[in-house]
């Protein structure tokens, strides 16, 4: 059988095709333009930047603006830091604790199951930024301000109920034999879990790391009520560099280029990844 | 090995693996950890909340006369009742959600479709597409903002002018088109990853046995993809409106609130550290919108929608 | 209902250098039921897509009736498929599956009901026809595939291998279910098969495929009593021929034995073959000892090994019932009916009858 996508689909013709892919070439150079636009901007100097033209001197000037770092300001090397410490160990905390959630929801279901489920979504209705100032008044009373640890906390919240509707999904789609297979043959329900499941649902639960990690790097609110300079992250640093006075086009293209680019390249390299792991049953 | 374990050979419940030896509480166990730190983080915020919109709440270094806090009873509740520019945040919000839900599911079908062939850069063209779903939302509402849609330096300006047209103010003139544009900028390659899953998950010989039957291109797409893709396109909307709905960075960057583009967060953000201070009313505010926002979901996922209407393990 | 030709027709795929169909040359007649047999990868199932309009014709054409239609889309050349795994529209009920093909179509809602139920009745399927495909057995599915292709009176029937996901039981009594069905519509039948017996049992006649190349298209007794070649006198008829590797010149001699077979081809023979039938257990000169006997009531089949030019061979020999052998016992194997001798390209040349 051939490999689905190489067969030309019902009703195409073979010139359909490239006729397609020309399309498809042409709707893609579209989507991605005001970003790369954005990007094309960041070597320009700020002049050109205005002007949107289309050539001129291009250099990495503004990249080298925006790393320095000026006393009192957020340095790029601080945020980039903090953000990096947040995002990993928030991500692998919540990937801990939706592991065995999702256990308990897909393989020796609990009842109520769907309850839970619906549960952990409803956290998600309550608006950020009226959950702020209980927040605030909080953190402030525990000392959290300005820590990494209170961002991490609520990243983990944030996360958590897609984390685990997600990865329920993957391990629904193990087959149920196999875990039978391996119960009979004497695995401990721990085992069964790492030798068995997880590594059928590795692709997905990288999809699901992935969204994750997306979601708490490009945080912005919580961010920002929550810190001072000194544990603040990338979105912040990216909005310290708009300056009311004047318009510094090029270099918060430049910023912005450097704050989205870690998560740009992990979902580059991931991206196969994802359609697979979401195709592997994120539906169920 | 535990002895229970040794005994848990019996498999044979249908459905689920079958677990006739162990307690519904111990099956509940690997869930706790999770349910825990949840409601530990979640719900803390949330009974404070309903607490404090109870009471009076301000901040007492904004206003001029500092008031003692105290019970106000029912009446931050009845004052949204009668309060018209919360209905105006509550029609704005629908409608910016709707929109842009519907349209990144629209576009993410569509770019889905046009992807899901081989041809030559299909991985570039993919990858092209993903990257907006990536980037921050505040960099891409200063991207549109600044890049796109500015009366002086926007791209969009620039083309129209050169094309002999007059300069559209995108923002000023389209405050919720603006907020939309960006918002399905973003999310549609998040659809479209979701549909790329759903097409590809239907098995290809009951696409060839439809065209073996007669059926034409558009006739395969109506008649078994679509309802095919119905599960996937349900559960595109649900999570695509449960992020979207509280969508607060756009609307903050991109118009800063106003008439026309001030969705229920940015309500509640304004009457709250936004600048209203009213912790208390903008507390209340919010309580009505978890209440609804319950309501609608359970309508939604008990009776429209097939997606927890789980059988049990095949 | 119409003829079917392949002329000379070929598939490659792309990135391949051996074709999957190489030069495939057959004429089916009108109302024939025509089974493409062979191992896996043999090209058979690829032969029936090219006929279906699902692969290219990288060579060569294909006609139905007198039409070539080497270039027209599936959906044009009025062809019906059964496919393996059913393909049935997962969110359509069976009557709205098997009306589906006549929708497309355009036919008025009465006349669609109307063939839709004629059909059911045929196929006992009358009780499920407002389920959908996942609250049906295997079996019923099966039945729902076939109705399918059966309403819309196509010029072709193409079926690829529509019975290998049943049971044993029912796969045998829904064989001669589909050919009796077969007769009474007088359609034009391409089936494909891994199973010999199948192939045997259903053909009106059977084409043997190897590798992508045809090796035999034949009624089945033609293919039982006269094999093309080495390949295809293997393949037909269970237990497999018997084969052994003899002397080039001179009476052909077994287990150094003289058997009474003297054509030696010239100098060209290098195997004989002879089917169980042919071996008589209890008289003859050939020395053996039985390895195993298969008592399968009706029939039986002994196992045994010979000593042949130095090396121990197996044989099976076909045995009436009640047989007295055990295992380990030595007999004396004689021949006795056709012995096919072939040449060194495994061309089957000469049979001798003993």
């Amino acid at each position: 059988m051939s490999e689905r996508g190489t067969q030309l689909a019902v009703g195409e013709r073979r010139g359909m095709r490239y006729g397609l892919g020309l399309l498809a070439w042409i709707v893609g150079a579209l989507w991605i333009f005001p970003f790369a636009w954005t990007a094309f901007t960041s070597f320009k100097n700020e002049q050109d930047a205005q002007a949107q033209t289309l050539h001129h001197g291009l250099s990495f000037g503004r990249y080298s603006e925006v790393s320095h770092s000026t006393t009192g300001t957020l340095s790029l090397a601080t945020a980039f830091t903090n953000s990096l410490v947040i995002v990993l160990v928030s991500t692998l905390i919540v990937l801990a604790l939706a592991v065995p959630a999702a256990y308990a929801l897909a393989i020796r279901q609990v009842p109520k199951w769907r309850d839970v489920l619906f549960f952990f979504i409803s956290t998600k209705f309550l608006p950020v930024v009226a959950s702020i100032f209980p927040i605030y008044v909080y953190a402030e009373k525990w000392n959290l301000i300005g820590t990494r640890q209170v961002l991490i906390i609520l990243y983990i919240a944030m996360n958590l109920p897609l984390a685990i509707w997600m990865t329920r999904s993957f391990f629904m789609e193990v087959p149920r034999e196999l875990i039978e297979a391996a119960e009979i043959d004497g695995t401990s329900l721990i085992n069964q879990l790492r030798q068995v499941i997880l590594p059928l649902a590795a692709p997905g639960i990288a999809a699901t790391a992935l969204l994750c990690l997306i979601f708490a790097w490009n945080e912005y609110f919580y961010a920002i009520q929550l810190n001072f300079a000194n544990a603040s992250t990338m979105p912040q640093w990216v909005l310290g560099n708009v300056s009311t006075r004047g318009n510094f086009l090029a270099k918060l293209s430049a910023a912005s280029t450097i704050a989205c680019l870690p998560v740009i390249l992990a979902g580059w390299a991931a991206q196969k990844r994802m359609i697979r792991g979401l195709s592997m049953g994120a539906i169920k | 090995m535990e002895a229970a374990d040794a005994t848990l050979i019996r498999a044979g419940a249908k459905g689920r693996v079958g677990d006739p030896f162990s307690s519904p509480w111990r099956r509940r166990l690997p869930l706790l950890p999770a349910l825990v730190v949840v409601i530990a983080i979640t719900q803390l915020p949330f009974l404070v909340s309903i607490y404090y919109s109870f009471t009076n709440l301000k901040d007492k270094t904004q206003s001029l006369i500092p008031e003692p806090t105290k019970f106000v009873g029912f009446d931050n509740y009845k004052q949204i009742f009668s309060d018209p520019f919360f209905r105006q945040a509550m029609w704005t919000s629908v409608k910016m959600t709707v929109l842009a839900v519907v349209l990144s599911l629209v576009f993410g079908t569509l770019f889905a479709m046009l992807l899901d062939r081989k041809f030559f850069g299909q991985g570039l063209i993919r990858t092209l597409l993903i990257t907006p779903f990536l980037l921050m939302p505040v960099v891409a509402a200063l991207i549109w903002k600044q890049q796109m849609f500015s009366s002086l330096f926007g791209i969009l300006n620039k083309v129209l002018t050169f094309l002999g047209l007059s300069s559209v103010a995108f923002i000023s003139d389209h405050p919720l088109g603006s907020i939309v544009t960006v918002l399905v900028w973003q999310w549609t390659p998040f659809m479209m990853l979701i549909m790329l899953a759903g097409l590809q998950s239907q098995p290809a010989d009951i696409l060839e046995a439809a065209e073996v039957d007669g059926a034409s291109a558009f006739g395969v797409f109506r008649q078994l993809t679509l309802p095919h893709l119905r599960r996937y396109l349900e559960l595109g909307a649900l999570l695509g409106s449960i992020y979207i709905i509280q969508a607060f960075d756009a609307v903050d960057v991109m118009t800063g609130g106003g008439p026309g583009s001030t969705n229920v967060p940015y309500f509640v953000y304004d009457e709250s550290i936004g600048g209203g201070f009213r912790y208390g009313s903008a507390s209340a505010y919010a309580i009505v919108v978890v209440i609804a926002s319950i309501i609608i979901a359970t309508f939604s996922l008990r009776v429209l929608s097939g997606l927890l209407k789980d059988e049990d393990r095949a | 209902m119409a003829t079917v030709e392949y002329d000379a027709a070929t598939r490659l795929y792309p990135g391949t250098s051996t074709p999957a169909v190489n030069q495939l040359n057959l004429a089916i007649a009108d109302g024939e039921l025509l089974v493409l047999v062979g191992p896996s990868g043999s090209g058979k199932s690829t032969a029936l897509r090219m006929l279906a309009g699902l692969e290219p014709l990288d060579g060569g054409r294909i006609l139905i009736g007198d039409q070539d239609v080497s270039g027209v889309r599936p959906r044009n050349r009025d062809v019906a498929m059964v496919f393996q795994n059913y393909a049935l529209y997962p969110n359509l009920e069976v009557a709205q599956n098997m009306g589906f093909a006549l929708r497309q179509q355009g036919i008025a809602k009465e006349e669609r009901n109307q063939r839709v139920r004629e059909v059911a009745k045929l196929l006992d399927l009358e009780p499920y026809l407002d389920r959908k495909p996942r609250n049906l057995s295997g079996g019923q599915r099966q039945r729902v595939a076939m109705g399918r292709a059966i309403v819309r009176h196509p010029q072709v029937f193409l079926m690829d291998e529509p019975l290998s996901n049943l049971d044993a039981k029912l796969r045998v009594q829904t064989r001669t279910e589909l050919v009796e069905l077969q007769h009474r519509l007088a359609a034009t039948t391409v089936y494909v098969t891994h199973d010999q017996v199948e192939a045997m049992t259903m053909g009106d006649r059977v084409a043997v495929l190897r590798d992508g190349y045809l090796q035999q298209c034949d009624t089945p007794a033609i293919l039982y009593h006269a094999p093309a070649n080495l390949f295809v006198a293997g393949f037909i008829g269970s237990p497999a021929m018997n084969t052994l590797a003899v002397a080039r010149t001179g009476p052909v001699e077994i287990a150094g034995t003289r058997i009474g077979v003297d054509d030696d081809l010239g100098g060209d023979r290098t195997v004989v073959g002879f089917r169980p039938e042919a071996v008589v257990v209890g008289s003859g000169s050939i020395a053996a000892r039985i390895r195993v006997v298969e008592d399968l009531g009706s029939e039986v089949f002994v196992h045994v090994l010979i000593d042949h030019s130095g090396e121990e061979r197996r044989l099976v020999a076909r045995a009436e019932p009640p047989f007295p052998g055990q295992a380990g016992d030595s007999v004396q194997l004689g021949l006795r009916g056709a012995v096919h001798l072939f040449d060194e390209a495994e061309v089957r040349r000469a049979t001798v009858t003993l």
